[in-house]
């Protein structure tokens, strides 16, 4: 199963295109690649999930994760695109504020 | 309408089949229609009832996966998927170790960068989106999960969607 994400650079940062379903399955390699996002300081993460169909907390945490580790290395990060059921798992668990989607 | 049983082993490797499975018993349930009926490797779920169902299955059969067989291929679930007319209930069985659904903590009152929890939300995302979660402990554990249609859906426009 091919992964569910593909990353690009930008002068200033990374973009991170997520798609499909991020799930318990799928989020260990994002994890990864999140890992190595990080390692590089970027200034600036623009994760789009424009393309995600289906996310479960396994899929939320990777998403926390870049967040985190994005913001405590200098970077700033925005979250965009998400839809329908992602959407609705952000609304309830009240991420939609924070991650101001 | 009958009750659908779908038995598949223990781990995340099968868990796309079950969750198709379920997806298309809530559309039964719900009138929606898929995106593309023509794609059954779609992953599309906008109705706000299969958005419940898809979400809160997934939880769990992840629960069960990871926490009654410990990520090892030792054992089966067993799902057993009941739609009515206004509701979808899912029973989902397995003979694994009984999990502490008591020790489950609460997500965070308030919310802000610092405070996101990064584990945890899996049961509470389940509990928020159905009408009904119980759980009894085993062997075998049984989840017991229960969605309704809201009362105000129009039904012209579920026999709409049912076209």
């Amino acid at each position: 199963m091919p992964n569910p994400f593909e990353t690009k650079k930008t002068p200033t940062g990374t973009q991170l295109f997520v798609r499909g379903s991020l799930d318990i399955n799928s989020a260990p390699a994002l994890a990864e690649e999140i890992d190595k996002i990080v390692a590089t300081k970027p200034q600036k993460v623009e994760c789009d999930l424009s393309g995600l169909d289906l996310i479960d907390s396994s899929g939320v945490a990777a998403l926390v994760k870049l967040y985190k580790g994005v913001r405590s290395a200098g970077g700033a990060i925005t979250i965009t695109g998400a839809r329908d059921q992602p959407l609705a798992i952000f609304k309830l668990l009240r991420m939609d504020k924070v991650f101001n989607l | 309408m009958a009750t659908i049983r779908l038995t598949v082993p223990g781990t995340l490797r099968f868990r796309s089949i079950a969750v198709r499975v379920v997806a298309e018993a809530a559309r039964l349930v719900s009138g929606s229609a898929a995106r593309d009926p023509n794609d059954p490797l779609d992953n599309d779920v906008r109705d706000p009832f299969d958005t419940a169902v898809v979400s809160a299955f997934m939880e769990i059969f992840n629960n069960v996966a990871i926490h009654a067989y410990k990520r090892k291929d030792v054992g089966t679930i067993q799902i057993a998927i009941t739609p009515a007319e206004a509701e979808l209930v899912i029973e989902i069985e397995d003979h694994g170790h009984p999990f502490d659904i008591d020790g489950v903590a609460p997500l965070p009152e308030e919310l802000d960068a610092e405070s996101l929890p990064e584990g945890g939300m899996g049961i509470h995302i389940a509990k928020t989106m159905l009408d009904e979660v119980t759980y009894e402990p085993g062997p075998p554990n049984l989840w017991r999960l229960c969605k309704r249609l809201p009362a105000t859906q129009p039904d012209v426009a579920r026999e709409a969607g049912r076209t």
